[in-house]
């Protein structure tokens, strides 16, 4: 405890020096808790998609193939799957802005049976189930764009050459916010029929929900085997499966940021270990003074790198705190790109920062330590600075 | 004005200090430029494809290439249209083409992802800057086989020379890679129309044209007649506009950027400012001294200025440095506009190496600004007194 004191008094002696390394660690850590934290966020992402039991069915050549809305049937009556809904991504403008969130063409029917952790309003199921040209929304996305119910949302096709003219009879909640509006895709087939027949009768991809986690592998196979020679052979996956597909189309990003932060790490324990060297060096002669009372090596060693150590943690803690803030910040203006927020995120990434401004402080102070403890006491009494 | 001699040697003196205070920047400098390198080459790869003069035709409501479809007869009609400008040999300059996205798998492990086949007429060759063949041959129409960039072929499985890729289970040959200036279409794999479509089971169908008018002056009335064509539903924009808009690509990238480089440098800032303090501090009877002797406040204020620049710029210079061994290096991310794979080089222009050295000069004046003002504010008797 005393030590602890004396360790403290030394931070706090020179406050210009150990603000400033404080903050210089602090920014550089806040930056990487943003980095990880995106990282983190992804990951979770997929691993929360794990737990739904859900499968996605896609044409194999990728989102440009042909989905037969006949499949969904034939996915439904697949031993082992529960509900199965055609899911088509619509991408439409709403008057200026280019997709300004996701739209999907799905089944009224069935659609809360497969997204069984979502709820609705069993009336405002109904009525969605009743009018073809209703949709419902994520209850957050309708606060962010303030709509009510009942209000037209007008969305004009971008690959689909027609618009919809929605109304907005329901909204729904998810455990998570997904930014999403549904819609009946039978109003869009009708639609689509009208332009081009050949094209229509497309369901874009087939979600569906399966009994249990440990069958869905064989679901998976079972349904691709069975469409393997047809026109339109495809490609099952689990939803974390498919949710990592859209991870992996950002491609080496990830490494990139993998190395700046390395890269961080390292300029970070050459600048504190500056600051720990430049106080030691000016307090030579007390360290020698110590040593002539009788401190031993080893108490001499544990008290520099205890300095160093809380100057890091210090500026490690603030930077992680900072760096949290901005990741709630940015999670609240575009949930698309940061779909979690930081209370769904706490977890061991968190921890591994904290080590990392622990390690920082250990590395930083190792050489001014050694040194300080080697130091010989005539040397060190003798030395003018 | 404090000899430079003066600032060289205290450097020097302090050698451990000012080469760790060196490497820091440094670092930071070499993170933030190879950030902004990665950018610049994403930026350059949807730049260089626009030609003012060239055109592409969307359906109206389509946002891109991949979104698009135009019926057959409008096709026709708009390749008949006059100030088409036409190629040496008096073929019009206008291709018609078949854009769809595929998901593949990229080498190594890298995970699958979407990539754009382009099926066209031999004549859109003459609408890429620079496009050449640079190993194998070019496709022949009707046997199935494709072409595509250098760094395609490297990045992605079954895209290598001799190769072949997989459209609707019907195999495509790679026979030739082609070079197009680093443009946009360096991400593509191109086949022949006819043989696209028909693998598709397609037949016939069109994605875009893309065409040069032969005025700059007739470009407008060009447009016009395309756009308000009531039966066409057709839209029309300059090729640098189209890319323009895609920009919007990699705007996440240069968020990211923004936000590395800025955190850093704010960092790196604390630190030289660290690093100058404790000179002005270790050396305040020395100021005292040069105060004593007749230099002005300015000239000491310039002096301690000038050294914390000194470090910094060496740092930066270094950092700069360090980047070059990735210069051209290949890497490829997610383009949202069109839902595909975009490859691009690492590009470390004048430019960017010059925001890095801004970068630095910020950390150098912004650090040593304050370490310096409280060197000039001693009074001579108090520095000179201390021990």
């Amino acid at each position: 405890m005393k030590l602890l004191q004396y360790i403290w008094r030394n931070v706090s002696r020179n406050k210009l020096r150990s603000s400033l390394t404080i903050l210089s660690v602090g920014f550089s850590l806040a930056l990487m808790t943003v980095l990880y934290g995106y990282l983190a966020m992804q990951e979770a992402w997929g691993k929360a998609a794990v737990k739904r039991q859900r499968i996605v069915v896609m044409n194999k050549q990728g989102f440009s193939g042909r989905m037969p809305i006949a499949y969904v049937e034939r996915v439904r009556s697949t031993e082992g799957v529960v509900a199965a809904v055609p899911y088509a991504w619509f991408g439409g403008n709403l008057q200026e802005e280019q997709m300004p969130f996701a739209q999907f063409g799905t089944d009224p029917d069935e659609v809360f049976n497969v997204w069984n952790e979502m709820k609705i309003d069993p009336e405002q199921l109904a009525t969605w189930q009743r009018e073809r040209q209703g949709c419902v929304v994520d209850r957050k996305l309708a606060e962010k764009r303030k709509w009510n119910i009942g209000d037209r949302i007008p969305l004009q096709g971008t690959f689909y050459p027609f618009s919809l003219d929605l109304k907005l009879v329901g909204v729904f909640d998810a455990p998570q916010y997904t930014d999403s509006l549904w819609f009946d895709w039978r109003y869009s087939d009708e639609e689509m029929r009208k332009v081009a027949e050949d094209q229509a009768g497309n369901a874009g991809t087939i979600f569906a929900r399966c009994a249990s986690t440990p069958i869905m592998p064989e679901v998976c196979e079972t349904i691709d085997t069975r469409f393997a020679n047809s026109d339109n052979p495809t490609r099952s996956q689990t939803e974390a499966a498919f949710a990592q597909m859209f991870t992996d189309m950002l491609g080496n990003i990830q490494e990139y940021i993998r190395n700046i932060a390395l890269a961080v790490i390292f300029s970070l324990s050459l600048v504190a270990g500056n600051a720990m060297a430049m106080s030691m060096r000016e307090r030579t002669t007390e360290v020698a003074v110590l040593k002539a009372i009788g401190f031993s090596k080893s108490r001499i060693l544990s008290m520099v790198l205890g300095e160093s150590t809380m100057i890091a943690l210090l500026g490690g803690l603030l930077g992680i705190g900072a760096g949290a803030a901005c990741l709630q910040t940015l999670h609240g203006i575009s949930a698309q790109f940061f779909p979690l927020s930081i209370y769904q995120l706490t977890g061991p990434w968190l921890l591994g920062l904290v080590c990392v401004a622990v390690g920082i402080g250990l590395v930083s102070g190792l050489v001014p330590a050694v040194r300080a403890a080697q130091l010989s006491v005539v040397d060190g009494l003798r030395r003018v600075i | 004005m404090i000899p430079l001699k003066y600032n060289f040697r205290n450097l020097r003196v302090r050698w451990v200090t000012t080469l760790m205070t060196i490497l820091g920047t440094g670092l930071v400098v070499w993170a933030s430029v190879l950030t902004f390198g990665l950018v610049d080459g994403l930026d350059h790869a949807l730049a260089t494809t626009g030609d003012p003069l060239d055109l592409i035709v969307l359906r109206k409501g389509a946002n891109d290439e991949t979104s698009s479809s135009i019926g057959a007869q409008a096709a026709r009609e708009i390749t008949n249209l006059g100030g088409i400008a036409r190629s040496p040999d008096g073929q019009p300059l206008c291709s018609s083409e078949f854009v769809t996205i595929l998901t593949k798998p990229r080498r190594n492990e890298g995970g699958t992802t979407n990539v754009i086949v382009r099926g066209l007429d031999p004549v859109g060759r003459l609408l890429r800057p620079d496009f050449k063949i640079i190993e194998g041959r070019d496709l022949k129409p009707g046997v199935n086989e494709a072409i595509t960039s250098r760094s395609m072929a490297n990045r992605f499985e079954n895209l290598g020379l001799n190769e072949s890729i997989e459209i609707n289970k019907i195999g495509f040959k790679i026979v030739g890679i082609f070079s197009a200036a680093g443009s946009a279409a360096e991400s593509e794999v191109w086949t022949d129309l006819r043989d696209l479509t028909t693998s598709q089971r397609v037949p016939n169908a069109i994605s875009i044209i893309n065409f040069r008018v032969d005025d700059p002056a007739a470009l407008p009335t060009l447009v016009d007649r395309i756009t308000d064509d009531e039966q066409f539903k057709l839209k029309v924009i300059g090729e640098p506009q189209y890319f323009e808009e895609q920009k919007s690509a990699s705007i996440a990238l240069k968020f990211i950027g923004f936000v590395i480089a800025g955190f850093l440098t704010v960092g790196a800032m604390f630190a030289a400012a660290n690093t100058m303090f404790s000179a002005v501090a270790s050396r305040s009877r020395e100021i005292g001294t040069l105060r004593a002797i007749g230099f002005r406040r300015r000239s000491v204020l310039a002096s301690f200025l000038l050294e914390s620049l000194v470090i910094c710029l060496l740092g930066g210079l270094l950092g700069c440095l360090a980047t070059l061994p990735f210069n051209g290096l290949s890497t490829g991310t997610a383009n949202w506009a069109t839902f595909s794979e975009i490859t691009f080089s690492f590009r470390f222009g004048p430019s960017v190496l010059l925001r890095g050295m801004c970068l630095a000069l910020a950390m150098g004046l912004l650090g040593g600004l304050f370490p310096a003002i409280r060197a000039v504010r001693v009074s001579i008797i108090d520095a000179l007194r201390q021990r």
